[in-house]
């Protein structure tokens, strides 16, 4: 009984020691995570590791980190297409491949699971955190310590993703788990549980994250900066924020119905007893539809940023802008219903929705007609961050073609849910997202580290990946064309096998394009003091971030700035040019207020997580503990009123000075 | 002439020829929505094609316009027109926020038509009555049955070219799957205890092949059928065939085709129960507490 009530249906039989794939990743994963134990051991780097990072309320520090996990369960999520890839390019005809289909079933769950919750949406809120306060003349977040806490959920719900691989199965449902396949009764092992709490923990952490930002984004901008005056970025964020606090909580909702069903035989979406399943799949795209538009504004405000600063040119068309910004942010909550027109609704119900897709195709073409124009007449740097900019003009507009031929719902009733569909939404999600988010980070990067990326890496990772990703996905439009279904594990029809093949060999270049990725970041570090930013400003920049040093100081700007138009920076270096700067002797520094570190986010994370852990198992005495830890640490936590620290007049001094003296230095 | 010159001319040859056959070797080749064989799907593929050339009309331009404005206006090139502070022009705002509009007004007209016309619950109009199959998707199989003629089969459907055939769609311990013949029809989900409608009519003969075109478990990979179209003279030869030959489907077999199975072989049935695709819709809209209705047949007892 009480065995029971401690590890519930967990026992050594969930760990699959005679599968050499899964055991060979678990010893890889253990051997790295081991081995960074052991480093941050030899190096004595616990405390340093403790106070500086975890404890860490410092937008900036929490940015990094969400970057870091983001590029971790990149490998992760990225490895699952190799195993995918090459299982379709070998199983043809009367080959089986390598992986039996319940192996192969979790992949693909797997690989959409992370890529979307744990690689895109900690990219997005890495690149948030680094430049978004620095953008709106801001000290930090509204609420720093909320902060800390939705970047260590997202953290736990990426770790229990990880740790189904080794205990236990993940689910092998789909990345959505579309009922009845995710009910007890189809899925009865704890796949779809691991699903549902990963996602409910870093869902939480998520919608957190949302509020902070729209606070952080109404309240804490500079004196001046009106909403008409935010940097492109900041817009799309707050509009992106405005979707994550509406649609997150519709996810919440549709994973816990789904969890009473699975625990309880309650029938929300059973097929027998009144249930319906086409209710979740209503509710998961009324989150999901959102969702992908919360992946891409803020790379849509990227773009903006970039496009700007490396044409030298002011942003064309700042107000339709910010008005297709709305629209889509409207639009993106009434075409749900485009990703299952063959449910069987009526023409009527299926046009409508049809028609409100492409209509969002409008506002998206003015976006990109203006970032043309702000090319035109401009002064153009091919640096990294705009190469990026350039292949997604091509990328997007055909991935926006295919979007708009798919919304026509007779086209549909021929190419959903085939490799057509999957060609589409790697298409916009890699040549959109993905693309905005590798030039945020390249644009970025000397802000959060203080020396730039080197550029000759970065242009080949960035050829490999542009290149690799053609080869990888033009090959699934003419599969889907041909009636080839997604998600297959094997197929009969060799026909097929070309151009499956040929996709592997896109997908080893991009994989190629990692790598270098990964030998772009090495390099960069080994040279960080050829590459150092002393100006603070390395992109002759636009906007506050880069008015002050790289990286930049804990409190961001020793006097809060005061704006009078957009593109404040720019005005401002023009205006030195006909003024000439103030002498450092005459300018007056104040003491700084700041946030204290705290560990309360950090540990109700890990309560979070534990409990996440025993409700997946049924371990009810583990799930009461992580709970009541949770309650405890909140509650403990309000007590605690002794959260703010001072930073000297004399230290802020120091520091801007030292700044001063590297920038004329240099 | 050196023998590098000549292995860049075999080189080529080589290349053009490859990319001839091919091309040429595709044409015959082509499956799905791009080898269409029914009216329905005659008319999507050729929606398709209109509908990715309206979209041309603007993803052309903006490709061109990229490469170009970026090739021209690089620093390098000391372009003397640089405007720094240009960022509006009511003029280009407007144009460009109407041409999208133009087009998508165009492209939903057509839609709004299109779907209505092609709705797939809608009958097709012709002076036969139509022909009606009742579809049950099984682990991971699928069952037709043919109410008029009272046979079944299982992973192989036989309709008659040039007639109307209706389709009447559920699902029976299996989840939710979609019944898909891509070079006659449009897809739909089935799903136990709904009835989903599809109509549809073949103009060629020939074999074509069906499949679940929605993910449902381990045996998706295999379920598929051969869907064969045929004269309406081989069709009754067919049929009086499976008449005398085969055995019937009586409620035994019926439960045996509930345990699931992958990649089942065709199978023929003489006779039908009564109302058996009905019962099936009934089971589960009847079914209350907590235990699913084909609990003994449960993928997990396998």
């Amino acid at each position: 009984m009480f065995e029971q009530l401690l590890f519930g249906k967990l026992s050594l039989a969930a760990i699959p020691f005679d599968a050499p794939i899964i055991m060979g990743a678990a010893i890889f994963m253990f051997l790295a995570f081991f081995i960074i134990l052991l480093i941050i051991t030899i190096y004595g780097k616990w405390l340093y590791i403790w106070k500086e990072w975890i404890t860490s309320v410092d937008h900036k520090k929490i940015g990094i980190m969400y970057l870091i996990l983001s590029g971790v369960m990149l490998l992760r999520g990225f490895s699952d297409v190799v195993l995918m890839r090459l299982q379709q390019a070998l199983a043809a005809g009367s080959s089986l491949g390598y992986l039996p289909p319940e192996h192969y079933d979790q992949i693909f769950t797997a690989h959409g699971v992370i890529m979307i919750f744990f690689v895109a949406m900690p990219m997005m809120f890495g690149l948030l955190n680094i430049a978004l306060p620095l953008q709106i003349g801001a000290r930090d977040v509204a609420y720093p310590y909320l902060n800390s806490l939705s970047f260590w959920l997202t953290f736990v719900g990426a770790m229990l993703c990880n740790a189904s691989l080794v205990i236990g199965d993940f689910a092998k449902t789909g990345w959505l788990a579309y009922p009845p396949l995710s009910e007890l009764y189809y899925s009865p092992d704890v796949g779809v549980d691991y699903f549902i709490w990963s996602l409910q923990i870093a869902g939480a952490g998520t919608l957190l994250a949302g509020i902070n930002f729209i606070a952080t984004i109404i309240k804490m901008r500079c004196k001046g900066m009106s909403l008409m005056r935010m940097p492109i970025f900041v817009w799309a964020s707050l509009c992106t924020m405005i979707l994550v606090v509406s649609a997150f909580p519709v996810l919440t909702v549709s994973l816990a119905l789904l969890f009473l069903d699975r625990l309880f035989g309650m029938h929300f979406f059973s097929e027998f007893a009144g249930g319906n399943a086409m209710m979740y799949i209503n509710l998961i795209w009324i989150w999901g539809h959102p969702e992908v538009y919360i992946l891409i504004l803020p790379a849509f405000g990227i773009f903006s940023e970039v496009v700007a600063t490396f044409s030298q040119k002011k942003l064309f068309g700042y107000v339709t802008m910010v008005y297709a910004i709305a629209v889509i942010t409207f639009l993106s909550f009434i075409v749900w219903l485009h990703h299952f027109f063959t449910m069987g609704a009526g023409a009527d119900v299926n046009a409508f929705f049809g028609i409100a897709t492409m209509v969002i195709a409008i506002p998206t073409g003015v976006k990109v007609f203006n970032w043309l124009f702000t090319m035109y007449e401009g002064r153009i740097i091919l640096a990294t961050p705009m190469l990026w900019v350039i292949a997604f003009f091509t990328t997007f507009a055909i991935g926006g073609m295919t979007g708009v031929i798919m919304a026509v719902p007779p086209i549909d009733f021929q190419v959903h849910n085939s490799e057509f569909l999957v060609a589409h939404f790697h298409n916009v999600i890699i040549g959109g997202v993905l693309f905005g988010y590798f030039a945020g980070i390249t644009y970025w990067f000397p802000k959060a580290f203080g020396f730039r990326l080197d550029e000759n890496w970065g242009r080949w990772a960035f050829a490999f990946w542009i290149v690799g990703f053609f080869f990888a996905f033009m090959p699934l439009y003419i599969l889907g064309l041909n009636g080839f279904m997604r998600r297959m594990e094997h197929y009969s029809n060799i026909m097929f096998q070309p151009y499956l093949i040929t996709a592997a060999i896109g997908a080893t270049m991009i994989l190629i394009g990692i790598f270098l990725q990964i030998g772009q970041l090495i390099v960069s570090i080994k040279n960080r003091h050829a590459l150092r930013d002393y100006s603070g400003d390395p992109w002759n920049g636009r906007t506050l971030e880069w008015s002050v040093a790289s990286p930049a100081p804990i409190y961001n700007f020793s006097e809060l700035p005061v704006v009078n138009e957009r593109d404040a920076f720019w005005e401002k270096k023009e205006r030195h040019i006909a003024e000439g700067r103030i002498h450092p002797k005459n300018i007056h520094f104040h003491p700084i207020h700041l946030p204290k570190n705290t560990a309360a986010g950090f540990i109700i994370a890990m309560f979070a997580g534990i409990a996440g852990f025993a409700l997946i198992w049924h371990m009810w005495i583990p799930g009461i503990i992580g709970f009541c830890g949770m309650l405890v640490t909140i509650i403990a936590r309000t007590f605690d009123t002794n959260i703010e620290y001072t930073i000297s007049k004399e230290e802020v001094r120091k520091i801007e000075l030292a700044h001063l003296k590297e920038m004329i230095n240099a | 002439m050196n023998l590098c010159n000549f292995i860049r001319i075999v080189k080529l040859t080589a290349m053009i020829e490859l990319i001839i056959l091919t091309l040429t070797g595709c044409q015959s080749k082509f499956f799905g929505m791009l080898s269409p064989q029914g009216i329905i799907t005659h008319v999507e593929r050729q929606l398709f094609f209109d509908t990715t050339a309206l979209m041309l009309i603007v993803v052309l331009p903006v490709i061109i316009m990229s490469f170009t404005f970026v090739y021209h206006y690089q620093v390098a090139h000391r372009i003397k027109e640089y405007k720094p502070n240009w960022s509006h022009s009511t003029f280009l705002e407007i144009l460009w926020w109407w041409i999208p509009c133009v087009i998508i007004i165009v492209l939903a007209i057509l839609t709004w038509r299109k779907t209505h016309e092609l709705d797939p619950y809608k009958p097709i109009l012709s002076n036969q009555p139509p022909f009606f199959v009742q579809v049950i998707a099984l682990p991971w199989k699928w069952l037709f049955i043919y109410p008029q003629q009272n046979i079944a089969t299982i992973n192989y459907l036989e309709i008659p070219v040039g007639q109307s055939v209706t389709f009447s769609i559920t699902a029976d311990n299996v989840p939710m799957s979609a019944f898909f013949i891509p070079q006659l029809s449009s897809q739909i989900y089935s799903m136990a205890g709904m009835r989903t409608q599809l109509n549809l009519l073949a103009s060629q003969t020939g074999d074509f092949q069906g499949m679940s075109a929605l993910y449902n478990g381990d045996g998706f990979s295999d379920m598929h059928f051969i869907t064969h179209v045929a004269s309406q003279q081989e069709m009754q030869q067919w049929i009086s065939q499976v008449k005398k030959s085969a055995h019937p489907l009586t409620n035994l077999t019926y439960q045996n085709l509930l345990q699931p199975t992958i990649a089942d072989n065709p199978q023929y049935f003489s006779m039908t129960p009564d109302n058996l695709f009905e019962n099936v819709l009934l089971i589960y809209r009847n079914t209350f507490g907590t235990k699913h209705p084909r609990e003994q047949y449960s993928m997990s007892n396998q």
